[in-house]
């Protein structure tokens, strides 16, 4: 019965979101007995060293953590602030059921965890294991996602069990391994100022990975040529050396038209090419007929900026790749990746000092939470779930037979579609927000209402598990303990600072429990964390991600370690691809030939206008916690459609308008934000906000073949003026999904 | 340690205001922040500039303030106005050079950035310096900038005619030595740029 | 009216010995002529009286010192300008009254900072003001009490000679009569405390506070509080024990307390005020045409101020006049701000351009 209890004002009403303006004790500070605790931002993958400040057990501020060597203190606002969802007035602090026609009622644990086994053993003893999915989260610890990996598969044997770093990182990690052998950054960040020339594709580094800012300008300092590919001049590209407007799916065209040019002109590293990697004469055929004007229709530029691009990228000594969601977010993110990393490795310039390749994670734990065993087709250690000796390794790790581990599952997906074909009844999800963060989202609320039951873990009552049966009150990232996986591939560790509050628990002691009352309880036998840690070091020793010579001390002495990290006297390995040897059995780089092809829908006479969406710097994924924050929605309190002046003429659209943004799928009403910095045949509306002022209902469910990603970042729609809406959804706060 | 110092280079600033959310956190402000952050012309550009105080050498605010509210520490630093005098008169928010000071009228009085007094007089680097993402804001030793930076900091300014010397400095290209803000005519484009340069529109008309 | 208040001629150090000596010299008189020709004088307070013939002299010369500053010299000639103006006077009257209240006695404006700060400087105020008001008119021979001629019960006030109240021993209004002194003393401790606490825990206010500035002026209040109870003590509990020594001790703290009062800071109590001038001023502006930033267009102040800033950057020898004969004054702070990036990343911009042949 998965329906909302009562109607969203009174949600909102009763469970936010409300803002939290004035921190815990006030803002006059005292500095008496006060305790600073190490740890990391729980937002975004950049993983920020943070001090939180500690005043009778209670975060009552930060202080920046200067001696972290990835930020040395520096942190976006989101960071800044994160320590404002503590002591939050919406926080849940005990387990409720849903009543209907009332909301949400408090209930004891005992009962609460009863009523969920009891309901998955019905669920699974009357449509069959699977029938009982979980969706997870890429922000959880590495001792966490590991957890629910084991989870899946020991406690509910269900096959169907994925994250939501399927909207994130799988597009790039699936081109990074077919092209390289390995899916993780190439390089630590610090090779990114010694690089001549750095591209950056599909990334909007002030925004979502704000961090990354002071290695590309320190590299500027240092004399390197920057250029970005973006249908929005983001505020790094308005210092670029070349900045090319792509169209959104277009990029292919650009990579292959560069590639045709160094070719043409020599700019390749012949030796390299024919001592570390195969398959570039294939490659080399396909983008012969990638002539600067051909590439140019496809990316939708005028063909100098290609020439210029090649230019700038060719003959550079040393060059540094970055992108992420902007190429990623497509039905082709794979291919856009692997057409990006061809230019990398065509000109031999990886696995040195200065000469690299990133791919921006963006989740907090985007990297390591898809190395543990929680993704639909992988064992921990980014073991393969349908390699027979994978599976008997991990079967040996677990103490259970190999066959009772289950195949391969549906992605998120396929698993939200079998939700709604009525194929998966039940489902538990963790750190995962669907109703906001999954493309086509009139779609994925029908699918919630479908399930029979659903439970859903958080600490607050986030706009997915307002259609929750049962909620179980977990725990913030600084209530417990673990260690996550940053964007360079580094393991870190987070520090638990204060205790759940309430009843509210860790989120490992509620899946321990739940496994236990399934009679499972012997394989979740965990003292804490670290305990989880050790098992999981040992489960991916000897694979792509081996986290076997780590420990917890070892981590905190060095500020973290890189993966793979094989042996207890190990260094880590910050640096991939040493001496051109890949991770491909053959140790060779694989060069992909990749063909550019439409995305899943394109503009035509009826939604003529290429709709693409992303993110601003002051929310974070589904805003479940940063719509939450005062200071933070101050800043961008509500969406707004960007939309360039010139289109916006032809539409009668003047800046501030109410517009409509319509696709076949859904609309959103927002308010008009007129600037020159977007092409003029593409809008932009940023997605972290819920119900009618959500861009994912508009965005399509349409899916990379390969990783599964949605398509995101492309989809036609229509934008037309419209009246201030009135009804009670806009009515509400701008956090709470209303408009002003 | 060595004597460290505030550098600004507005050109890398990228608009993220973790310098506005962090200068909240500063105790001697708490609650309050103190810099400005600005957006220069959303429908034209992206471009974002933040400004702290910049700490003239020979403060004008403090000079036309009747109340006589505004100190400098010895080690330089203009203070905020001193509460028990400040009436609330903005001569200091009009009259000053960089536009700093914050006429804040529920309290009727004047408050402005004091470089995190209670951080950098210990040590400690200021707040917006320190988690400034994009180096806009930085505080480091005259030797760590010259290493890093291409250009040069400069401290001289002249508004008018009116020369002025302040404690923050300004990173400009090497051949800079002072800013003239009265040469350069006051438009929403930087002075040296085409009109439009980041219109997206015109990029993509350039075809050749 | 310009003229009159600009140029500032003469020896600034001259002219503020001369309003010192001024003030000095009417206080003489005040005590001379209020005391009946010294006949209510009592001359066991001498040297309070002495005390403040100083004060009164330093605050004269710092007061006049203070309005040689071209932006105070302004506001005061401006504030009495629009106050006096004949049309408005009666409103102008009225306002007053309000400002006084809102400002003065409940200092609303203190409020809004801190509860804290109010509540510290509220009894800190009211408690000095309280004991002001009986010690300054006692010891120069203004008011003096006695008891009636027909009946020892009943105690008469005098204020310059002329009885101005009586009251009966063991009312009420006798209590307090007596003890009022003591009740002072008691609210400036309980000021004390409030601001000490917020000192001692708030770290903002720990890492601008200056020894001489802000604690001084606390333990001084402490000094004349702490001593004036031991009087009473030693008074009503100890039969007079030490009272010579005590009083002596207590006169000493009152003394120095009065020695800094033009110096340190106690004088914001006479500079305050000006907030009551400039609180016409703002509205006067208000009421005028408006300036507009002469960049965006916007009008960000009132036409009088931003000229009366001109005038007082003349006096004191700001030069904002631009090449081209415009006036830097006309350009909003926002402005101001935007425009220094701007020519800051264009700098940089024409550099990397011509780097790249573009310029
Ligand atoms: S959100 Fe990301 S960039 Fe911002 S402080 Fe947190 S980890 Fe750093
Ligand atoms: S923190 Fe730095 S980059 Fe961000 S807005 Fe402030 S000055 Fe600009
Ligand atoms: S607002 Fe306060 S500090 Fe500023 S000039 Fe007026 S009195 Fe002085």
């Amino acid at each position: 019965m998965a329906r909302l209890p009562v109607d969203i004002p009174t949600l909102v009403k009763d469970f936010g979101p409300t803002l939290h303006r004035i921190p815990a004790g006030g803002w006059a500070h005292t500095i008496e007995d006060e305790k600073l605790v190490k740890t990391h931002c729980c937002f975004c993958g950049q993983q920020c060293g943070i001090q939180l400040r500690v005043h009778n057990n209670k975060i009552v501020g930060f202080e920046p953590w200067e001696d972290f060597p990835f930020n040395r203190g520096k942190l976006c606002p989101k960071g800044v602030k994160r320590y404002m969802q503590d002591e939050h007035p919406d926080r849940l602090k005990h387990p409720m059921q849903r009543v209907e026609g009332k909301g949400f009622e408090a209930i004891s644990w005992d009962f609460a965890l009863q009523r969920v086994s009891s309901e998955i053993r019905r669920i699974q003893d009357t449509y069959g294991k699977d029938a009982f999915a979980i969706l997870t989260g890429a922000s959880l610890t590495n001792e966490k996602a590991y957890l629910m990996g084991k989870f899946a598969r020991v406690a509910l044997q269900t096959a169907n069990i994925d994250y939501n770093g399927r909207l994130c990182m799988v597009s790039a990690g699936a081109a990074s391994k077919k092209v390289f052998g390995i899916d993780r950054s190439a390089n630590p960040w610090s090779d990114i100022p010694k690089a001549k020339v750095i591209l950056v594709a599909g990334a909007n580094i002030a925004e979502c990975a704000p961090i990354t800012t002071d290695y590309i300008w320190q590299a500027r300092e240092n004399g390197a040529k920057l250029i970005i590919l973006d249908p929005r001049m983001t505020p790094i590209a308005r210092n670029a050396d070349l900045f090319i407007p792509v169209r959104s799916g277009g990029d292919i065209g650009v990579f292959n038209g560069m590639l045709h040019v160094m070719i043409e002109r020599g700019w390749i590293d012949r030796p390299f090419i024919d001592q570390h990697t195969v398959g570039f004469e294939q490659l080399a055929e396909t983008v012969r007929k990638y002539t600067p004007e051909y590439a140019a229709k496809i990316a939708g530029v005028p063909p100098a900026m290609i020439v210029k691009a090649a230019e700038l990228w060719g003959p550079a000594p040393t060059s540094f790749l970055m992108h992420s969601r902007g190429i990623e977010h497509h039905t082709k993110g794979v291919d856009n990746c692997i057409a990006a990393i061809n230019l990398v490795v065509a000109s031999g310039r990886i696995g040195r000092e200065g000469c690299g390749y990133a791919m921006i994670t963006g989740q907090g734990n985007g990297q390591g939470a898809r190395e543990q065993g929680q993704k639909c087709d992988q064992l921990p250690g980014m073991r393969d779930i349908a390699n027979p000796e994978h599976r008997r390794y991990i079967a040996g790790i677990w103490g259970v037979p190999e066959e009772s581990i289950p195949q391969k599952g549906l992605s998120a997906i396929p698993l939200v579609e079998a939700i709604h074909d009525g194929k998966i009844k039940g489902l538990i999800s963790i750190c995962f927000n669907p109703a906001i963060s999954l493309p086509d989202a009139n779609f994925v609320r029908e699918a919630l209402e479908k399930l029979e039951f659903y439970v859903n873990i958080d600490f607050f009552l986030s706009d997915t598990a307002r259609y929750a049966d049962v909620v179980l009150a977990g725990s913030l990232m600084e209530e417990d303990e673990g260690t996550t996986t940053s964007v360079e591939g580094r393991v870190i560790r987070h520090r638990k600072v204060v205790a759940p509050p309430g009843e509210a628990r860790e989120d490992w002691k509620i899946l321990c429990d739940i496994a236990d009352r399934l009679g499972h309880g012997d394989k979740f036998r965990y003292a804490s964390p670290r305990e989880i840690f050790e098992e999981m070091r040992i489960a991916s020793k000897g694979g792509v991600s081996d986290y076997f010579g780590m420990s917890w001390e070892r981590i905190e002495e060095n500020n973290g370690l890189f993966w793979p990290c094989p042996e207890a006297g190990h260094p880590g390995t910050p640096r991939l691809y040493e001496n051109g040897k890949f991770g491909h059995p053959d140790g060779k780089a694989h060069f992909i030939p990749i063909e550019w092809r439409p995305s899943a829908e394109m503009p035509d006479e009826e939604y003529p206008i290429i709709l693409t969406t992303g993110r601003v710097v002051s929310q974070f994924l589904s805003g479940n916690q940063t719509r939450r924050i005062g200071s933070l929605v101050d800043q961008y309190s509500q969406p707004l459609c960007e939309i360039h002046p010139r289109l916006a003429e032809k539409l009668g659209i003047a800046d501030g308008d109410f517009v409509k943004v319509e696709s076949r799928r859904g609309n959103v009403v927002v308010r008009a934000n007129l600037v020159k910095t977007i092409r003029p045949d593409t809008v932009f509306v940023p997605y972290h906000w819920p119900l009618d002022r959500s861009a994912n209902n508009c965005t399509i469910r349409a899916i990379d073949p390969v990783s599964n990603i949605p398509e995101f970042k492309t989809c036609a729609v229509r934008v037309s003026k419209v009246n201030q809406p009135t009804d009670p959804i806009a009515m509400l706060e701008v956090q709470a999904g209303g408009i002003q | 340690m060595m004597e460290r110092a505030f550098f600004i280079d507005y050109s890398r600033c990228i608009g993220c205001q973790s310098c506005v959310q962090a200068c909240a956190e500063c105790d001697t402000h708490r609650g309050t922040s103190m810099i400005h952050l600005e957006t220069i012309e959303r429908r034209d550009s992206v471009q974002t500039a933040p400004q702290i105080c910049m700490h003239c050498e020979d403060p004008i605010c403090a000079q036309v303030c009747p109340a006589d509210a505004i100190k400098k520490t010895p080690d330089g630093v203009v203070q905020s106005s001193l509460k028990p005098r400040c009436i609330g008169c903005s001569n200091c928010v009009l009259s000053c050079p960089f536009g700093v000071p914050k006429y804040l009228s529920n309290i009727d009085q004047m408050m402005k950035c004091d470089m995190c007094y209670d951080r950098s007089s210990v040590g400690k680097k200021p707040m917006c310096a320190t988690v400034c993402p994009s180096g806009a804001l930085t505080f480091t030793t005259m030797e760590e900038i010259q290493r890093t930076r291409q250009g040069i900091p400069i401290n001289s300014w002249k508004f008018g005619a009116e020369e002025v010397k302040t404690k923050v400095y300004v990173m400009v290209p090497r051949e800079v030595t002072r800013v003239d803000v009265d040469l350069v005519q006051i438009r929403t484009t930087a002075p040296a740029l085409p009109k439009d340069p980041y219109d997206v529109a015109l990029m993509l008309e350039e075809i050749q | 009216m310009q003229k009159r208040i600009f140029p500032v001629t003469g020896s600034d150090t001259a002219h503020a010995m001369r309003w010192g000596a001024i003030a000095a010299f009417s206080l003489i008189v005040g005590i001379f002529l209020g005391s009946r020709g010294l006949r209510d004088f009592d001359p066991a307070l001498v040297s309070y009286a002495g005390a403040c013939v100083f004060t009164v002299f330093g605050l004269g010369y710092r007061y006049a010192m203070w309005l040689r500053r071209p932006p105070t010299r302004l506001y005061w000639y401006r504030g009495w300008q629009i106050f006096l103006e004949p049309r408005h006077f009666l409103r102008n009257a009225v306002h007053l009254g309000r400002i006084i209240l809102r400002n003065i006695v409940l200092q609303r404006f203190i409020e809004k900072r801190s509860h804290l700060r109010w509540t510290a400087h509220w009894f800190l105020a009211w408690g000095c003001i309280l004991a002001g008001a009986v010690t300054f008119p006692l010891s120069f021979g203004w008011i003096r009490f006695e008891t009636a001629a027909h009946n020892q019960e009943i105690y008469r006030a005098l204020l310059f000679g002329i009885p101005v109240g009586s009251f009966h021993l063991g009312t009420w209004i006798a209590e307090a009569a007596f003890n009022i002194l003591d009740i002072a003393a008691v609210m400036v401790l309980i000021g004390i405390f409030f601001a000490m606490w917020r000192r001692g825990r708030d770290h903002g206010a720990m890492s601008v506070q200056q020894f001489s500035n802000d604690l001084i002026p606390l333990i001084l209040l402490f000094a004349i509080c702490v001593t004036g109870l031991f009087l009473t003590v030693s008074t009503h509990l100890m039969h007079g024990l030490h009272y010579i020594f005590l009083s002596q001790l207590h006169a000493v703290t009152v003394i120095l307390t009065l020695l800094y009062l033009p110096f340190g800071k106690f004088f914001h109590i006479f500079q305050r005020p000006a907030q009551l001038g400039l609180d016409f001023y703002k509205r006067a502006g208000a009421e005028g045409p408006q300036a507009k930033c002469r960049r965006c267009g916007e009008e960000f102040r009132s036409q009088l101020h931003v000229e009366d800033l001109k005038t007082i950057q003349a006096a004191l020898r700001i030069r904002y006049q631009m090449a081209d004969g415009s006036h830097y004054q006309d350009i909003c702070p926002q402005c101001r701000r935007k425009n220094v990036a701007l020519i800051q990343d264009g700098l940089w911009k024409a550099t990397s351009m011509s780097e790249r042949g573009l310029l």
